[in-house]
């Protein structure tokens, strides 16, 4: 039993306890705590200057924190043996030299940690890149630069993908691709965070969040648990209103009345709704979820002024 | 080692090094040819002209330093820092990498452009009919101590690099300090600027001119400026975030 805890622990990839980083006067991370599991993809969302390229740079060693401390598989990032076998990042898309070729950059990177040139060869044709390996980086497109920043995080074949707004500057199609490239990774059990400041860009892509704003985290939940948290408003049609509505206020649910055939409860969800009108014999005509877009929902947690 | 090798081909791998090179190879080949062809017969007979002219070799000192100052600033200035920390995720290990491609880069340039200038300019000197009263120690300690001092200006690069990320900023306090500031310094008060790293650099070819420390001292003392930036470097490169 006494190793309960500790399995636990270990099913944590990532952990950040009590997380903070101050520049001068500015707290730009501020108590932030959060832990996230093993084959999830974990949205980190926040508008621009939320602290979350800080809070990623801490994770990964290349920031230290004011106070606090973070953990990847249960250790300071270089504290790991070789971090880069078991962790891939990017964290802007534009890191490279510009007379470099793609292929060389990746070798430069690789062969600090003994990775062969197989394996590179593998990482640029998994990304579609082996046509233009051997060019300067300089005339790569954004798409291919964004491609050949993924090959580089890929080369250790790593258990986690850190990704700070990968989805920037991306077409459509290359966003599509990045959803299914993101989708196949974690389905075999690995780990993905990737950041980003809208919501809409990888809401098909994640499956739970975390919400910061001014480097303090507003929610931690699933797509779903915050549809319904905040904002939710289902409609009620009944030919009894007036009995449902107090039926719910008793349940301590704000409600209101736009005319006489629906009403809106707030705050619930509609199989709440539904049940207490069948515990009371209500009939009920349309029963739907009106809430707030997840966009909106997210506006509204990071809008100026909204913290916890 | 495997860091080593990645990091000499970040070295090989751009057009810069490259650049260096032939700017190197050039300046040697033009100042030789026309110094050892121009300069008048009197100003050729003593062992110490034949040594300072043949030194200019040592100019490869900057180019090496040039190219040490890169390894750093060029990772800061394109952003390749991020990807590299978190390839090399110790910073001292990371430098240490760093210090000794510099070194090994220091000692090509050191070999091409002391080589160049000591091959070239004794045969010009020879077809003019110079009596070469150099020794055979004379001739040793300059070529050894251009190519030394040499790569150890890859090491100073490399640790003003670390120390001044703008890549900017490093190659003009490199460049100011090398031109204006030592030469100044020895000029006015040489008991002083003989310490300074140019100068103790010139003194491991030789006694090529008055007032510059003793060989050995030389090299020691620019030994001693190579460990003083490390430390810094190291020091700063571990105190500070990488953005």
């Amino acid at each position: 039993m006494s190793s309960r805890s500790e399995s636990e622990h270990v099913s944590y990839v990532v952990q950040s306890e009590s997380l903070s980083k101050r520049y001068g006067d500015v707290l730009a991370v501020d108590n932030l705590t959060f832990a996230i599991e093993a084959g999830t993809i974990t949205g980190f969302l926040g508008p621009n200057g939320a602290g979350k390229s800080t809070t990623l740079r801490m994770l990964l060693g290349l920031a230290k924190p004011t106070s606090g401390h973070s953990t990847v598989f249960g250790s300071p990032y270089d504290q790991l043996a070789t971090p880069a076998l078991r962790i891939g990042a990017v964290l802007e898309a534009t890191d490279f030299h510009p007379g470099r070729s793609g292929r060389d950059h990746l070798r430069s990177l690789g062969w600090a940690v003994g990775i062969p040139d197989a394996r590179v060869d593998e990482v640029l044709s998994l990304v579609e890149l082996q046509s233009a390996s051997k060019r300067r980086v300089k005339g790569y497109s954004l798409g291919m630069r964004q491609r050949l920043g993924l090959a580089s995080a890929l080369l250790g074949n790593p258990d986690l993908l850190v990704l700070d707004e990968p989805a920037n500057g991306l077409d459509p199609e290359g966003v599509r691709w990045l959803r299914d490239f993101l989708r196949d990774f974690a389905s075999g059990g690995r780990t993905v965070l990737i950041s980003s400041h809208v919501l809409a860009e990888i809401a098909q892509t994640v499956d739970q969040v975390l919400i910061i704003n001014h480097g303090r985290l507003v929610a931690e939940s699933t797509l779903d648990e915050l549809t319904a948290r905040v904002g939710g408003v289902v409609r009620v049609q009944s030919p009894q209103l007036d009995i449902l509505a107090e039926l719910l206020q008793r349940e301590g649910i704000v409600t209101t009345r736009s005319n006489d055939h629906a009403l809106f409860a707030q705050g619930t969800t509609k199989e709440h709704v539904g049940d207490v009108a069948l515990a009371a014999g209500v009939a009920i005509h349309e029963l739907v979820t009106e809430g707030s877009s997840l966009e909106e929902v997210f506006l509204d947690l990071t809008s100026e002024g909204a913290s916890q | 080692m495997n860091q080593l090798r990645a990091e000499l081909l970040k070295i090989r791998s751009t057009r810069t090094t490259v650049g260096l090179l032939v700017g190197l190879i050039a300046l040697a080949l033009l100042f030789t040819i026309l110094t050892c062809t121009l300069s008048p017969m009197s100003q050729l007979l003593t062992e110490q002209d034949q040594s300072s002219l043949l030194s200019f070799g040592s100019i490869a000192g900057v180019f090496a330093a040039l190219a040490g100052v890169m390894l750093f600033t060029s990772e800061y200035r394109f952003g390749t820092i991020r990807p590299t920390s978190l390839f090399n995720p110790n910073r001292t290990h990371l430098f240490a990498t760093k210090i000794t491609a510099g070194v090994l880069s220091g000692l090509v340039f050191g070999v091409i452009g002391e080589g160049l200038v000591f091959s070239i300019g004794m045969m010009i000197l020879k077809l003019r009919g110079v009596s070469i009263v150099m020794t055979g120690a004379n001739v040793t300690e300059l070529i050894v101590g251009a190519i030394i001092g040499t790569a150890l200006w890859g090491a100073i690069g490399v640790g003003i690099g670390s120390i001044v990320p703008n890549q900017v900023g490093a190659v003009i306090s490199l460049l100011a300090w090398g031109f204006v500031v030592e030469n100044l310094v020895f000029g006015f008060l040489p008991k002083i600027g003989r310490f300074l790293p140019v100068h103790a650099s010139d003194s491991m070819m030789g006694p090529l001119q008055s007032n510059l420390l003793p060989g050995n001292a030389g090299t020691l003392v620019v030994v001693a400026w190579v460990l003083v930036l490390a430390i810094v470097g190291v020091a700063l490169l571990k105190r500070r975030d990488v953005s």
